[in-house]
């Protein structure tokens, strides 16, 4: 692979046809298998714009997804979704409640993992929400400890990861942007669960956190059993590359270059001087390149010029390391 | 013995249900409907929260907070010396907060929650509890550009805050509650907390209530009874140490009970919560009790928070008759 290789977060905004069609099933006014059509139209859609604006390592774009938890809990057993819950401003989300012993049913994500990747000869990351994170963000009426349901989720994940690695997933990614909720109480338990998470896989691992102290959770997160570790950076001006001097930072880093959250599209040169920054602290081979965190919140048409200037900026600063 | 709540309420109601203050801030942020128009709906949706409560049979209601975007900016975009910046994780929690960024000296330049208190009050047959974040824990949560130390930020907010507790108090609020999570994060700071307790509470001639949640008050009990408080509100579903601490020493406020849990929904039951009550009788003379939820009700789908509400009240009037 090339040096500071491209890639994303996961989510990618869904086109306004996609929406509606999202609406109209929920109204019951469209056959879901219309919108199983439009979504794999959408996926076709991310691909090729992937591959055009030159991006190394591509996702899916979860055109199909919801909710990053709810996704799983609704195709596993033990989940019921609860209701509507608020996360901030109008923003709401479909919150599940674990009422049972969990597990997968089958595979979650493979046959869409094939899909995409049956489009492309770059590869596409497996996605992934961590055992963790799921817990997290449902409620718990079934287990007497979060220990318990943690690690029980754990083991249907990496049953999920085996299956993708198996179709011939080389990225597996899995999100943990719950992972330092409680850093003191839980940092513990939720590298165990990682732990079994990837246990003997031969995939590339990565682990996306977002939000919240990270510094708390350094070094400690330099344990985690994946090969990378996806994170914020730009969003907090790289302040947290201070925290990374010292110890330095043994894994690999997926250096997040472009603010997910704003709608202001960078410039390349802007993305050039994020990863020259990223670089005074961590070695090159380490490095990949990103944005913040998925992209869903954005419209097609910024995702597209944020993610350009992406991988612009990441050809300038690898002309100046051939240089 | 009484019901309360600790403040927040879901805004909108289960699906199917049109959750219509939800689709009204899209249609604001579409620019389809005015500022004025959300306000109404607001209203409405402030009326039904009272409803359910009384329904459910609380005694001391809140207005449910409904036009609160969350607990910093509700009072920070109203003060002076405040700009609001980006998403921060709110606690241990899956809910995010904008965080107030002190730019300057902070003042209270007018009432800020008074009318929405007054809207309430007017519309419920209950004494309605208005709910004001402490200065400690707005300090503690905010970013602070313009002070250089958490001290000076946290008497500054006291001084601006103790004007609107006054005004709450002018406009009628024979109870006023003050939210505190902040403190169970900084044990440390209880002689920075308590100074700022006395500025606040300056001149306040009502009940006042101070809560905490989301832990226990280990570490700060009993220096805790000094603050010149007459209720403490604590969190015994997060917090199950606080049945423990309270033994240590003579608890000589009036106990806000804590005892069913906001952030799941697993449901308790009637016995379960008069079992609790009748714990705390040991502590605390019945009637200085005040039985509520752990925390704000926002963490639940609506439905679960109206039946949770349901259960303690059943779970209260089994007390009650127990005690009869």
């Amino acid at each position: 692979m090339t040096s500071l290789p491209t890639t994303t977060v996961g989510s990618f905004p869904k086109p306004p046809y996609l929406l509606e069609a999202r609406r109209k099933v929920s109204r019951k006014q469209m056959e879901p298998a219309r919108l199983r059509e439009l979504e794999r139209r959408a996926t076709e859609e991310w691909i090729r714009r992937q591959e055009e604006i030159g991006l190394d390592i591509l996702v899916d774009g979860e055109m199909y997804r919801g909710d990053m938890v709810a996704f799983f809990a609704d195709q596993m057993d033990g989940f019921e979704i609860a209701g509507l819950v608020r996360s901030y401003g109008n923003r709401y989300y479909p919150k599940p409640a674990v009422v049972g012993p969990v597990g997968r049913r089958g595979p979650i994500t493979v046959e869409w993992f094939r899909f995409a990747q049956g489009l492309t000869s770059r590869p596409v990351k497996g996605m992934l929400t961590g055992p963790y994170t799921i817990a997290e963000w449902s409620f718990n009426e079934h287990y007497p400890t979060r220990r318990e349901l943690v690690l029980e989720l754990a083991r249907a994940i990496h049953d999920e990861a085996v299956d993708l690695a198996q179709a011939g997933a080389r990225y597996i990614q899995i999100d943990e942007p719950a992972i330092h909720t409680r850093p003191d109480e839980d940092f513990e338990l939720a590298t165990e669960a990682m732990e079994i998470v990837t246990r003997g896989l031969s995939a590339y691992t990565i682990t996306h956190v977002c939000y919240g102290d990270v510094p708390r959770i350094y070094p400690a997160m330099l344990r985690l059993a994946v090969n990378q570790i996806d994170l914020a950076l730009k969003n907090e001006d790289f302040a947290l590359l201070e925290t990374f001097r010292s110890p330095r930072f043994t894994k690999d880093i997926g250096a997040g270059v472009i603010d997910a959250h704003s709608h202001r599209v960078e410039t390349p040169e802007e993305v050039a001087d994020g990863i020259r920054r990223t670089l005074r602290v961590i070695p090159p081979t380490q490095v990949y390149v990103s944005p913040d965190c998925g992209l869903k919140t954005r419209t097609v048409d910024e995702a597209v010029q944020k993610l350009a200037a992406m991988v612009e900026g990441t050809r300038i600063v690898r002309k100046e390391l051939a240089a | 013995m009484k019901t309360t709540v600790v403040g927040s309420y879901p805004k909108i109601p289960d699906p199917p249900a049109p959750g219509r203050w939800r689709t009204s801030v899209e249609k604001l942020q579409r620019g389809e409907i005015t500022p004025a128009d959300l306000r109404r709906v607001e209203d409405e949706v402030t009326e039904e929260v009272l409803r359910e409560q009384d329904e459910a049979g609380i005694e001391i209601p809140t207005d449910g907070q409904i036009r609160w975007g969350d607990g910093l900016t509700y009072f920070a975009r109203g003060l002076e010396g405040f700009a609001i910046d980006g998403l921060q994780r709110y606690f241990d929690t899956n809910v995010y907060y904008r965080q107030p960024v002190a730019t300057g000296e902070v003042g209270w330049r007018g009432p800020i929650s008074v009318a929405d208190y007054a809207f309430a009050a007017a519309r419920s047959a209950h004494p309605v509890k208005p709910v004001v974040t402490g200065p400690f824990t707005l300090a503690l949560l905010s970013r602070d550009e313009f002070y250089g130390n958490l001290d000076q930020l946290v008497m500054a907010l006291a001084t601006a805050l103790n004007r609107e507790l006054r005004a709450l108090v002018e406009a009628g609020a024979p109870l006023v509650q003050v939210d505190e999570p902040g403190l169970l994060l900084r044990r440390d700071a209880f002689p920075l907390v308590r100074r700022a307790m006395g500025v606040l509470w300056d001149g306040v001639a009502a009940r006042r209530a101070l809560y905490t949640y989301f832990g226990h008050i280990d570490g700060l009990y009993p220096q805790v009874l000094d603050l010149p408080i007459d209720i403490l509100g604590l969190d015994f579903v997060a917090g199950p140490r606080n049945w423990e601490v309270l033994r240590r020493s003579p608890f000589t406020k009036a106990l806000g009970l804590g005892v069913l849990d906001a952030r799941n929904t697993r449901m308790e039951t009637p016995e379960g919560v008069a079992a609790a009550c009748r714990r705390a009788a040991e502590i605390v003379p019945a009637e200085s009790l005040y039985v509520g939820p752990s925390a704000g009700l926002e963490f639940l789908p609506r439905r679960v928070a109206r039946r949770k509400l349901e259960v303690l009240v059943a779970g209260v009037r089994r007390a009650r008759e127990g005690a009869a």
